[in-house]
C-alpha cells in the first residue's frame, strides 16, 4: 500500500508536470492570420479540449493525490498496528477523521451548488445523479461483455508476470548463490558472493528482460484492446443517453469551419462586454449564408446583444445613441438563430427562456415603427410571439441589402416549410405578402430570393417542396 | 428556381383541373402573390405560369378572385408586364382599391390596342372594362373607343366581376349616354344573362332604353336580338336553379325568382314596343 501510494504521488506529479506543459501549449497565442482566424484556431484548441476530456484528466490529479494519502493512511497505520498501538490508533484516528470529512464534504457539495466545499467527485454526481436511473439497464450488457475483456486481458498480465518471475533466471541464480554461501556469511566472507553475482546477474537479467519482454508486450496488447472497447462503448453510450445526441456526422470542411465560427461567436458574445467587439462579431454572423449546428444559447446572446441596445418605454422604444448599427445587426441576428432554432430545433429550451424573456423585455404591444429593424424584430414577433400578440407588418419600407434580403427570404421560407408544411399549418399571411412584395421590386430580387419566395407560395399551395435548410438552392 | 417554378405551375394547373373552386378560393392570396412572377415570367418568354394561374383564376369561380393587397404592386407590375399580360390579368385586379390610379386604366387602354385579337383577349378586356365602369373615379379615364370591344361580344364566363359590376345602374348609365345603339344593344346581350339579376337601377334603366332606344323604326332588328337572347335566357331559367347553380354555384333562389320576374318583364316591354313593327318580328313572337 506504501508503494502504490508512492507510485500514485509520483504519478500525479508527473501529470501535473505534464497538464501544466499542455495548458502552456493551450494560452499560447498565435500571432499570425487575421482575427478570425486567430480565432478559429483558439476555438479548434478549445474543441479540443471537450473532445479530449482534457477538464477530467486535470481534474483526474488531485483524486490521484487523495486516492495516495488513503493508502498512505491505510499503510501507515497498518503498520504502527504492529510497532505501537497507541501511536498507531492516533494515525488511525486522525485518517477516519479525514476520510469522514472527506465523505461529508462530498455529500455537501452534492447536495448544494453554491457549498464552497466542492470535490470532482461531488460534481460528478451531481452530474449523473438524476440521469443515473436510465443508465444501469442499458450499460449493463456493454459493460458486462466490455469488463470481460478488460478482466481476461488483465488475467493474461498478471499469468504473465507470475510465470515471469517462477521461472526467472535472475531469481534463480540469486537463490542458487545465497543457498550456496549463507553459511559463509557468518564468517563474513561475502567477498566470493559478490564476485560471483557480478559476474551471472547481468546475463540472467538480460535473458529475464526479454522473455518478460516478449510477454508483456502481448498481454498489455490483449488489455489494451479490452480498455480501448470498455472505454469506447461506455463513452459513446454515456454521450447519447447524456446528451440524446448521435455522435457528429462528417460532414464538409465549410460546414467544420462555419461550426466552429459560430462556438467563436458565441463565445465572444458571451465573455466581451465590448460594444465594438459585439458588432464585429454580429456582423460577421449575419454575413453568414448557413447557419450550422449551434449551441441554442447564441439566440439568448443575441437577444440580449439587441436589448442592450434600446430602452423600452411603454409601448416604444428608444435605441441608444450611437448603438443603431449594433441594434439593426443584433436584431437581424436574433431573427436568424431564433427562425433556425425553430426549425431544427423547436422544442428547444431555451425557445421558451427567450419566450419569456422577450415577454418581459416587451410587456406590452411594443411598435418597432421607425427603426431599421422594424421588420427583423416584427417577423420574429410574428413567427414567434404572434398566437398571443397581433400586429400588422408592412413591408413597403422594407429596403434590405442584397445578402440581407437573400438571408432573410431562406430564413422565412425554411421556416415556412418545417413549421407550417410539416405542421400542416396555414401560412401566415405576412409571409405571402413578403413574397408579393419581393416578386413586385424593381429590379428584381436576386434568383436566390425568388426561388426562396416561391417556395413560401409552394408551400402554401401544398406542394412538396424540395428540403432546403442545408442550402440546397 | 425553374424546379420550384415548375413545381408551382403543375400544382396551379392540377388544382384548376380537379376543379375544387373551394379549395382554389381558400388559396387565392397564395395565387396572387405569384402574380408579379408570373407576369415577369411572361414578358421573359416563359407563358407557363401566367397561363397556369389565369386557369386557376378562372376555375375559382370567384367574382374577384383578386387580392387587395396586390394593388400597392399594380403601378410595378403594369410597367413590367407584355401588353398580353396585361390585358390578361387586368379582369383580376382589385379596382375599387385602385380608384386613384386613373394612369393604370389609360395604361390598359393602350395595352388593348397592342394585343392581337383572341377570344381570350375580348373576354378579359370586356370583363375588365364593365369592372372600371362602375367606379365613377375611373370611368373618366376610359377611352370612347374601348367600348366598341363590347359589340365583338365575347361570352364572358358564369362567374365575373362584369357580370356583377356590370349590372349596375352607373355602367348602364354610361353606356347609354353614348348613344351607339350597338354598344347599347352588346351591352344589354352581356348584362341580361341567366348568371345574375339586374339590380334595380339597371332595370329600370333597361325599360327606359328598350322604350327610348329601340322604339324606333331602325331599332326593329336590334329588337330581334333582343328578344331571343331573352328567350334564352328564359329557357335557362326554365331548366331550374340546380341546373343553373352548376355553373354558378353563387346564385340563390331569391335571385333566381327575381331573374324570372325582370326577364320575363323585359320580354313584355320589348314585345310592347314590337306593335306596329315588320311581319317577321310579329312572326318570331307568335311564335315564342
Amino acid at each position: 500500500m506504501l508503494y502504490t501510494s508512492l507510485a500514485s504521488s509520483l504519478l500525479s506529479a508527473f501529470l501535473a508536470m505534464l497538464g501544466k506543459q499542455w495548458l502552456n501549449r493551450y494560452t499560447s497565442t498565435d500571432m499570425r492570420g487575421t482575427a478570425i482566424e486567430r480565432s478559429q484556431n483558439r476555438q479548434r484548441k478549445l474543441d479540443g479540449i471537450v473532445v479530449w476530456y482534457f477538464y477530467y484528466v486535470m481534474e483526474s490529479l488531485p483524486l490521484m493525490l487523495q486516492a495516495a494519502l488513503l493508502l498512505l493512511g491505510c499503510a501507515l497505520s497498518r503498520y504502527l498496528w504492529g510497532v505501537n498501538i497507541t501511536v498507531a490508533s492516533v494515525v488511525i484516528g486522525i485518517t477516519c477523521f479525514g476520510v469522514i470529512f472527506y465523505l461529508f464534504i462530498i455529500t455537501a457539495g452534492t447536495t448544494f451548488e453554491s457549498c464552497p466545499y466542492q470535490t470532482p467527485v461531488s460534481h460528478a454526481l451531481r452530474y449523473l445523479g438524476p440521469r443515473a436511473k436510465g443508465i444501469p439497464h442499458s450499460t449493463a450488457s456493454v459493460m458486462v461483455s466490455a469488463a470481460l475483456d478488460v478482466a481476461s486481458g488483465a488475467l493474461g498480465v498478471a499469468s504473465a508476470f507470475r510465470d515471469g518471475f517462477r521461472g526467472s533466471k535472475t531469481m534463480g541464480v540469486i537463490t542458487v548463490h545465497v543457498e550456496w554461501y549463507r553459511p559463509q556469511w557468518s564468517r563474513r566472507e561475502i567477498i566470493p558472493f559478490l564476485k560471483d553475482m557480478v559476474l551471472e546477474l547481468p546475463p540472467a537479467l538480460a535473458i529475464d528482460v526479454y522473455h518478460l519482454g516478449k510477454v508483456m508486450i502481448w498481454s498489455l496488447y490483449a488489455f489494451a484492446v479490452g480498455v480501448y472497447h470498455l472505454s469506447s462503448t461506455t463513452a459513446m453510450l454515456l454521450v447519447s443517453r447524456l446528451h440524446g445526441l448521435p455522435p457528429t456526422l462528417e460532414r464538409g470542411v465549410d460546414w467544420q469551419l462555419a461550426v466552429l465560427d459560430l462556438q467563436c461567436i458565441s463565445w465572444m458574445l458571451q465573455t466581451s462586454l465590448d460594444k465594438t467587439v459585439h458588432l464585429a462579431t454580429l456582423k460577421h454572423l449575419a454575413a453568414m449564408t448557413e447557419l450550422a449546428d449551434f449551441d441554442p444559447t447564441l439566440v439568448n446572446d443575441c437577444f440580449n446583444a439587441f436589448i442592450g441596445c434600446i430602452n423600452v418605454s411603454g409601448h416604444g422604444i428608444v435605441v441608444i445613441q450611437g448603438l443603431e448599427e449594433l441594434a439593426a445587426v443584433s436584431a437581424q441576428c436574433f431573427f436568424s438563430t431564433v427562425s433556425h432554432l425553430l426549425v431544427m430545433d423547436p422544442t428547444s429550451s431555451v425557445l421558451e427562456e427567450v419566450y419569456q424573456h422577450y415577454l418581459k423585455i416587451f410587456p406590452f404591444p411594443t411598435n418597432f415603427h421607425g427603426h431599421q429593424f422594424y421588420h427583423t424584430m416584427n417577423a420574429v414577433h410574428y413567427l414567434y410571439i404572434k398566437p398571443q400578440r397581433y400586429r400588422l407588418l408592412y413591408w413597403n419600407s422594407y429596403k434590405p441589402s442584397t445578402h440581407e434580403h437573400t438571408v432573410f427570404a431562406q430564413n422565412l421560407a425554411k421556416v415556412a416549410q418545417f413549421r407550417y408544411q410539416k405542421m400542416e399549418r396555414k401560412i401566415p399571411c405576412f409571409l405571402l405578402r413578403f413574397a408579393l412584395y419581393s416578386f413586385s421590386l424593381d429590379p428584381p430580387p436576386s434568383t436566390s430570393v425568388i426561388a426562396h419566395c416561391l417556395s413560401i407560395v409552394a408551400t402554401d399551395l401544398g406542394c412538396d417542396v424540395p428540403d432546403i435548410t442545408f442550402g440546397n438552392w | 428556381m425553374e424546379q420550384i417554378s415548375s413545381l408551382v405551375t403543375q400544382k396551379l394547373e392540377s388544382m384548376a383541373n380537379a376543379g375544387d373552386c373551394h379549395l382554389i378560393q381558400s388559396k387565392h392570396k397564395a395565387i396572387n402573390a405569384l402574380l408579379p412572377y408570373a407576369a415577369l415570367q411572361e414578358h421573359d418568354g416563359n407563358p407557363e405560369i401566367l397561363d397556369a394561374f389565369l386557369h386557376a383564376a378562372r376555375a375559382s369561380k370567384m367574382l374577384e378572385f383578386g387580392w387587395n393587397r396586390t394593388r400597392e404592386y399594380t403601378g410595378t407590375l403594369f410597367s413590367k408586364a407584355s401588353p398580353h399580360a396585361i390585358i390578361l390579368t387586368a379582369p383580376h385586379m382589385e379596382w375599387g382599391f385602385l380608384m386613384d390610379r386613373g394612369d393604370l386604366v389609360q395604361q390598359w387602354a393602350v395595352a388593348t390596342s397592342a394585343v392581337l385579337y383572341t377570344e381570350e383577349v375580348a373576354q378579359s378586356v370586356v370583363d375588365t372594362l364593365l369592372q372600371i365602369a362602375f367606379w365613377d373615379q375611373l370611368l373618366p379615364h376610359i377611352p370612347a373607343n374601348i367600348w366598341l370591344w363590347l359589340t365583338k361580344r365575347p361570352s364572358l364566363p358564369p362567374t365575373c366581376g362584369g357580370h356583377y359590376y356590370g349590372t349596375c345602374l352607373t355602367v348602364a348609365k354610361a353606356v347609354r349616354e353614348l348613344k351607339d345603339i350597338e354598344i347599347i344593344k352588346s351591352y344589354f346581350l352581356f348584362v341580361w344573362s341567366e348568371w345574375d339579376y339586374l339590380k334595380y337601377g339597371v332595370f329600370n334603366e333597361s325599360c327606359i332604353s328598350i322604350r327610348e332606344d329601340f322604339s324606333d323604326a331602325c331599332g326593329g332588328w336590334h329588337r330581334t336580338e333582343l328578344l331571343q337572347h331573352l328567350d334564352h335566357i328564359l329557357t335557362q331559367l326554365d331548366q331550374g336553379l340546380e341546373h343553373l347553380q352548376q355553373h354558378n354555384p353563387n346564385l340563390r333562389e331569391s335571385h333566381f325568382q327575381r331573374m324570372k320576374v325582370q326577364y320575363r318583364e323585359l320580354k313584355d316591354i320589348l314585345l310592347e314596343a314590337v306593335t306596329g313593327m315588320s311581319y317577321p318580328i310579329i312572326f318570331h313572337c307568335m311564335l315564342t
